[in-house]
């Protein structure tokens, strides 16, 4: 009623309501966009360019970079890009095993995390230290300190490190499927087992964002239908998919998209290692190339999954 | 159609049961003399007639234990057994008579033949439950599940019986997968704290795994010597400068991404969405595509008259902008947490004459304040673990992170004298724990503080929904 009333009276005079509120909406929002374009979007743009750009001459100068656009003729313009899947000898492989190991890690953690979030959900004694520890990742994980760890963790320790990752390798796993003669059938299936067994600690300190996330979405189920559930006497399993699962499984997308984000730009990814190096060495065009096609393979699997997945998720409002 | 239907299965529903009901009849004429017989047959007719009680009267709050009670009052007092049993066996028929009837007047119907002091069914299941009470008074809570498991069929036994094998196993399971995981969390954490104080040719010594055999500070303290943290405090001392760039940036970012956010979540103007894209875009893009030209932005800024890199600038700037390091992120959370606070709120502030800006200084800020902080801290972390953009923008000037990044090569120059030394990583492994014990103390304190804000901020701060 107000908004009307206000329209009319302003109408005339002022400038109307709808448009001034847009105007204010532009103010909220002005700070950001100025600084999107100055530190955003024109390095963006520029980076664009950089991949059509002569590797040779583009080189830092005083006042700016030096530049000098690739010929259009002969194709010549896509040098870079063809440098970097055709010449260059590690490029194509590390991109391969990125992808190759992402596929691998992301369905782990977030079944993981979706697992971890369940149970902190529970009410049991000491949960809140529970939920304390399971978090300590997200502050820590991020720095070069998980590099240090991680690095420990995997080549350092003779003594007390290499009985901790001989404690969660088991070896149990290979001779369990040897023993089911599936060893013979498909070494691939027991490597892909092998890794994720052997990598426990990288996949419990790299969930700690997403076990957060799930949990707020478990918090957020209505008590109504937990009580329904219980009335009709679903088991834990079947509550778990027919009630926790739909009601998660906006948050699963959620999760899905960050975690392929957060390990695609991970510095310590064999791609982005390729496309570090490539930078201190001056070759900005190569670096460039290799990064926007690298960036727009990522998208277009997210994008892929995304539109697949998207589809058997349960939205409780619309 | 349905109703049709209904009638049809309700039709096939008595007539089995009258069957049920003559084969009854017919255990009850031969079982007058003895009575024994008649209590094993109760349990049956019980199991059709109890579902009909809820559904007619809430009334009855029959707790399920007083219903086999009846029966272990009919066992008792074997005399009034078949009486009982009559009781519950004589309605069905006039059931069967009253097909047209709704179920709820059948129900009734069945009440009254035999009940003269009672006319409705709640009146009729309350004498019993009363007289029960004492009966059930004396049991344990064994007994009674024992008797109530009598009146159960086999799937009911069944599901009861794998709930209580999961209840009782699963805190076993729960606490085992906690205290597991739990440990391959903490396990580098003990490694630092066990690490850090030990001299390093305990290293070698095979004997000495968790406790220290030479126990020192030296490396402690040689470790901060070499991190710089001893400098002057205008020295170039790390923790002064992370703590000036971490805590002015987030600051600076929080507010300004607030300020964002809560434009993009309140007023529609043309393009929001596309622009809504952009910010997506931010999250999504990682930071080395856009670095290089970065640095060549700052390093000419103002047309190439300024020279921003090894300035704080490089930093300040951009987190000024709502652009600092997952700038994109705090919008996001932002907005979503804008959109769910009740428009209410502001609708009233706005009848009270308050412009855009002041309602949002005035009454989205004082409500948003759990938010904030969330935000705060998760940018407090990411700045103090960020060493890829400071990197990228600073030469001279060192902060923690990048200091515990190049680590390794300032410690062959500090203790090994010799920069490009080949020490194994075993012997410097000692150096290299106590940096990063140094590195995450200040954030370990930050969060056991506010731990609380760090988890249970985030659904507060509408990251969900």
């Amino acid at each position: 009623m107000w908004c009307s009333m206000s329209k009319k009276q302003g109408k005339g005079i002022r400038m109307p309501y709808e448009r001034r509120k847009a105007m204010y909406g532009y103010g909220f929002i002005s700070i950001w966009l100025i600084g999107t374009i100055l530190w955003f979007l024109i390095p963006l743009f520029e980076s664009l360019c950089y991949c059509f750009m002569d590797n040779q001459t583009l080189k830092p100068d005083v006042g700016g970079m030096k530049k000098e656009w690739l010929g259009f003729a002969n194709w010549e313009w896509l040098d870079n890009f063809r440098y970097a899947f055709a010449a260059d000898p590690s490029y194509k492989q590390s991109l391969v095993e990125v992808l190759k190991d992402t596929a691998l890690t992301t369905p782990m953690i977030l079944i993981f995390s979706l697992f971890i979030a369940v149970i902190l959900n529970q009410e049991f004694k000491g949960r809140g230290f529970a939920r304390a520890i399971f978090f300590l990742p997200v502050i820590i994980a991020t720095g070069p300190v998980y590099n240090i760890i991680n690095g420990d963790m995997g080549t350092t320790g003779v003594d007390s490190g290499a009985q901790f990752t001989t404690l969660f390798e088991t070896d149990i796993v290979d001779e369990l499927l040897a023993f089911l003669g599936v060893m013979n059938i498909s070494e691939g299936l027991s490597e892909i087992i092998n890794t994720v067994t052997t990598d426990i600690f990288g996949l419990v300190w790299s969930s700690g964002i997403q076990i957060l996330i799930f949990l707020a979405a478990l918090q957020n189920i209505p008590v109504s239908a937990k009580e329904a559930a219980s009335m009709e006497g679903a088991t834990a399993w079947e509550y778990f998919w027919k009630i926790t699962l739909p009601y998660v499984s906006p948050m699963i997308l959620a999760n899905f998209i960050y975690t392929v984000i957060d390990s695609f730009t991970k510095t310590d990814n064999a791609v982005m290692e390729r496309v570090l190096t490539k930078q201190l060495e001056w070759d900005y065009a190569y670096a460039a190339a290799m990064a926007w096609s690298y960036f727009a393979i990522v998208m277009i699997v997210v994008g892929i999954v995304t539109l697949i997945v998207n589809k058997f998720i349960f939205y409780e409002v619309e | 159609m349905d109703q049709d239907k209904n009638l049809l299965d309700k039709l096939k529903r008595i007539e089995q049961e009258a069957n049920q009901m003559d084969a009854q009849a017919a255990n009850e004429s031969a079982a007058t003399a003895d009575a024994a017989p008649q209590t094993d047959a109760a349990p049956i007719t019980e199991t059709p007639v109890t579902p009909e009680i809820p559904a007619e009267a809430p009334a009855p709050a029959v707790e399920p234990e007083q219903i086999p009670a009846t029966l272990e009052e009919s066992r008792e007092e074997k005399s009034v057994a078949p009486v009982e049993a009559q009781e519950t066996a004589e309605p069905e028929p006039t059931i069967a008579e009253e097909v047209t009837e709704e179920p709820t007047e059948a129900a009734v119907s069945m009440s009254t033949p035999d009940r003269p002091h009672s006319d409705r069914i709640p009146d009729c299941a309350k004498p019993d439950v009363h007289e029960e009470k004492n009966v059930g008074e004396g049991m344990t809570k064994k007994e009674a599940m024992k008797i109530r498991m009598q009146s159960m069929n086999k799937q009911e036994i069944a599901y009861l019986r794998r709930k209580m094998i999961f209840e009782k196993c699963w805190p076993v399971f729960r606490f085992l997968i906690l205290f597991g995981l739990g440990f391959v969390i903490l396990t580098p954490l003990m490694f630092m704290l066990s690490y850090a104080f030990r001299d390093s040719k305990d290293m070698n010594d095979p004997t000495v795994m968790w406790i220290p055999r030479n126990f020192t500070l030296t490396v402690m303290k040689q470790t901060i010597d070499a991190m710089g943290l001893t400098n002057g405090f205008f020295d170039n001392n790390p923790l002064v400068n992370t703590l000036f760039l971490n805590i002015g940036c987030s600051i600076c970012q929080v507010i300004t991404c607030a300020l964002t956010g809560y434009g993009f979540a309140r007023f529609k103007f043309k393009g929001r969405n596309l622009l809504f894209g952009i910010v997506v875009l931010m999250i999504v893009v990682p930071t080395q595509i856009i670095s290089i030209p970065l640095y060549m932005t700052f390093k000419n800024f103002m047309f190439g008259a300024i020279n921003l890199i090894d300035s704080m600038w490089a930093m300040y700037l951009p987190a000024m902008t709502a652009n600092g390091i997952r700038a994109g992120l705090m919008i996001f959370i932002f907005r979503q947490f804008f959109r769910g606070l009740p428009k209410e709120l502001e609708d009233a502030a706005y009848l009270d004459g308050c412009g855009p800006f002041k309602t949002f200084l005035k009454v989205m800020v004082p409500n948003a304040g759990s938010s904030f902080l969330t935000v705060f801290l998760f940018s407090i972390v990411w700045y103090w673990n960020d060493y890829y953009v400071s990197s990228a923008f600073f030469t001279n000037t060192k902060t923690i992170a990048l200091v515990l990044k190049n680590l390794d090569t300032t410690l062959n120059l500090a203790i090994f004298n010799n920069a490009n030394a080949q020490v194994s990583v075993r012997e410097k492994i000692v150096w290299l724990e106590a940096g990063c014990l140094i590195s995450i103390t200040p954030m370990l304190i930050l969060y056991a503080c506010l731990q609380k804000h760090f988890t249970e901020g985030i659904e507060r701060s509408g990251l969900v929904g």
